[in-house]
């Protein structure tokens, strides 16, 4: 009987078409919102992403990783000094203009790394050495700058073409010259421009000599020491703020910087109630339309059912056979669906915009929402069924 | 519960009342309908629209319960089962021949005939061997594997009967079988019902306004007002305006 439940769903391939378009759809459009959604969150704690040290240490009012509120130089060797602590780089982050060739002005985000350690370095460079950022007026820049910050010229048919910078180009931020010596591959962040590496001393030419450049410190724990208990520890000795540096941002975790950053901007900024909207929208169509479609599914059937009721199956059988149909179709549907979202979030990568992050949860969150519709439609035709008049049976 | 094949009934209500609704709304199918069909025997109910022709078929098939009165099949009382238990009675001993057919368009012929063996528990190759055979005997050969909707009205009409014998039902059920069917296909279908209808295991009760068939019956019951007026053993004596 389950066997022809299930021939029953295929037997017409126009109506299951429609039957999993609609499912695909609404599969489709929860997991692709969500997604972006979550892309672009994430994007907020870019600089953990791309700056890989176990801890961080901030100032205590840090709130987030955006946030410089810079310490003093000092500051580096009283967390030296912390038992636990293999080793501690300073780490300098600012907003700053770039000066072009051509004259025009760009916003960049300047990291400044230990030139002796190079903690916090991009892990992937497409073009250079990270070791001739310790030439003088030397920095690396990310590809998304290389771009943004390109050269346009005419091509030949008259269109504008964007000439990427390329090592040994060179741009000027604050007067001072910046000589690119590499290319790197890094995850773009929310706020600020472009990311242009250069070392942490150099930082302070470059900023102009501010009194304080120490946004953040990246800590190295000893071989066989907890990173929480040594940010505790950190924190009471010295009283700065210390972070982990996982990026779970689903686990409750005070001390990760990811983590708090994200909900940071959950709380303080606009969007996700902008891209909410957008997000409850597709959720909202989804729920509608792939409820609407099988549930006209189970109506189709719905004379069906009486007959093999009136036939003599049980309630049993038939809320079985149900079910195995709106599960199937759910399945498929949400195959489709997660799989054209990941084709198109695929796509949407390659180009960089907008971002794209399937978590898990995305995923397990739309089986759970596609399935729960399945399973309602399916719920709703089996109290339909079991009310069914035994006079439907005859007039058909 | 036992058989008794001396007992010659194979069907019997007894003051049974029907009603639909209540207060403003309520509308009385069947009035004290008391109604016989013997083993071995085709009978039809026939009167004209809203007389409770359908209602007391249900009645008779188990999918409605009367308010009152016994309803006994086959030495069975229907009249206080549970669902369960009338599911579990129409499952083993009713076969049903709907006007609409009611054939699934989306399963194949022989999927469709093999609905009431999986319904009882057959394995699928077991019910598909008894399908086969059945279509065979209706003259289906070679249609197992289309579509339902790809046959002709009589050869639809012939699925059902199919469908409807495949599991040898003691009392097979028809409601208006041959309406949607052309004079010569409605007689081939009923000469099928008449013959099946010959053993003291099986009785088939058949509702019908199509007077073209009437002399398939060995009996035909007049039903009017929720009840039936008269049984009659030729057609010729009924009143065929009325119907
Ligand atoms: N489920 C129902 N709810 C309310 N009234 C009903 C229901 N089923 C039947 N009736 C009413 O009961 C009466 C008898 O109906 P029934 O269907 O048994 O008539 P019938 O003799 O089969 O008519 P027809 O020849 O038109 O098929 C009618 O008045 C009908 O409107
Ligand atoms: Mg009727």
């Amino acid at each position: 009987m389950y066997r022809l439940a299930l021939n029953m769903l295929f037997g017409d391939r126009a109506k299951l078409a429609m039957l999993l378009c609609g499912l695909a759809f609404s599969a489709l459009l929860m997991a692709q919102q969500t997604s972006v959604f979550f892309g672009i969150m994430s994007w907020t704690y870019t600089p953990v992403y791309n700056i890989r040290a176990p801890i961080w240490v901030s100032d205590p009012m840090v709130e987030q990783a955006n946030d410089a509120k810079p310490m003093r130089d000092t500051d580096l060797y009283r967390v030296r000094s912390v038992d636990g602590v293999a080793w501690a780089a300073p780490l300098h982050t600012s907003f700053l203009q770039a000066r072009m060739q051509d004259g025009n002005f760009k916003l960049i985000t300047m990291v400044g790394i230990d030139a002796d350690t190079f903690a916090g370095a991009p892990a992937v460079l497409s073009q250079g050495l990270i070791e001739d950022l310790r030439l003088p007026n030397t920095v690396i820049v990310d590809e998304w700058g290389a771009q943004l910050m390109g050269r346009v010229t005419k091509g030949p048919d008259g269109k504008d073409v964007v000439i990427p910078l390329k090592v040994g180009d060179t741009f000027e931020v604050n007067d001072l010259e910046a000589r690119i010596v590499g290319i790197c591959k890094v995850r773009r962040a929310f706020t600020g421009g472009p990311f242009v590496y250069t070392t942490y001393d150099r930082t302070k030419l470059y900023t102009l000599g501010a009194r304080r450049t120490l946004s953040f410190m990246l800590v190295e724990p000893q071989a066989g020491v907890d990173p929480d208990k040594l940010c505790a520890r950190i924190e009471a000795d010295t009283g700065l703020k210390a972070w982990t540096s996982d990026t779970v941002i689903w686990t409750w975790s005070d001390r990760s910087l990811a983590r708090n950053t994200f909900w940071w901007f959950w709380k303080n900024t606009g969007i996700p109630f902008s891209f909410g909207t957008a997000v409850a929208l597709g959720l909202f169509v989804g729920i509608a339309v792939s409820g609407q479609t099988f549930y006209s599914f189970v109506l189709e059937n719905l004379k069906y059912f009486a007959a093999i009721k009136a036939m003599g199956a049980g309630m049993g059988v038939i809320a079985r056979m149900l079910l195995i149909q709106a599960l199937t179709a759910g399945l498929l549907g949400f195959g489709l669906g997660v799989g054209m979202a990941q084709a198109i979030g695929r796509a949407m990568i390659e180009k960089g915009m907008p971002p794209f992050i399937m978590f898990p949860q995305i995923f397990w969150a739309t089986l759970a929402l596609v399935l729960g519709i399945s399973l309602v439609s399916a719920i709703i035709g089996i109290i339909k069924v079991s009310r069914v008049d035994a006079a439907t049976v005859f007039r058909g | 519960m036992s058989t008794h094949a001396a007992q010659p009934v194979a069907v019997r209500t007894h003051g049974v009342d029907m009603f639909f609704g209540d207060g403003e709304t309520k509308v009385t199918a069947l009035k004290q309908a008391d109604f016989e069909a013997n083993r071995g025997e085709l009978i039809m109910l026939v009167g004209p629209s809203g007389c409770g022709k359908t209602t007391l078929l249900s009645v008779i098939a188990g999918t409605l319960t009367p308010q009152t009165g016994t309803v006994e099949v086959f030495g069975q009382r229907l009249d206080g089962l549970s669902q369960e238990e009338l599911t579990t009675f129409r499952r083993k001993h009713l076969g049903f021949v709907f006007q609409s057919f009611n054939l699934i368009p989306t399963l194949s012929v022989l999927e469709n005939v093999m609905v009431p063996l999986l319904i009882q528990g057959a394995s699928h190759d077991v019910a598909v061997t008894k399908a086969r055979a059945m279509l065979e005997k209706v003259g289906l050969k070679g249609r197992e594997y289309g579509q339902p909707n790809a046959l002709s009205g009589g050869q639809q009409q012939r699925v059902a009967i199919a469908r409807a014998l495949v599991h040898e039902p003691s009392l097979l059920i028809c409601d208006e079988p041959t309406s949607a069917l052309d004079k010569d296909t409605g007689a081939q279908i009923m000469q099928m019902v008449r013959d099946l209808s010959r053993s003291p295991e099986r009785c088939v009760v058949v509702v019908t306004h199509d007077h073209r068939i009437f002399r398939f019956a060995d009996r035909i019951a007049e039903m009017e007002d929720g009840r039936i007026r008269r049984v009659v053993e030729d057609a010729s004596l009924l009143d065929t305006n009325q119907l």
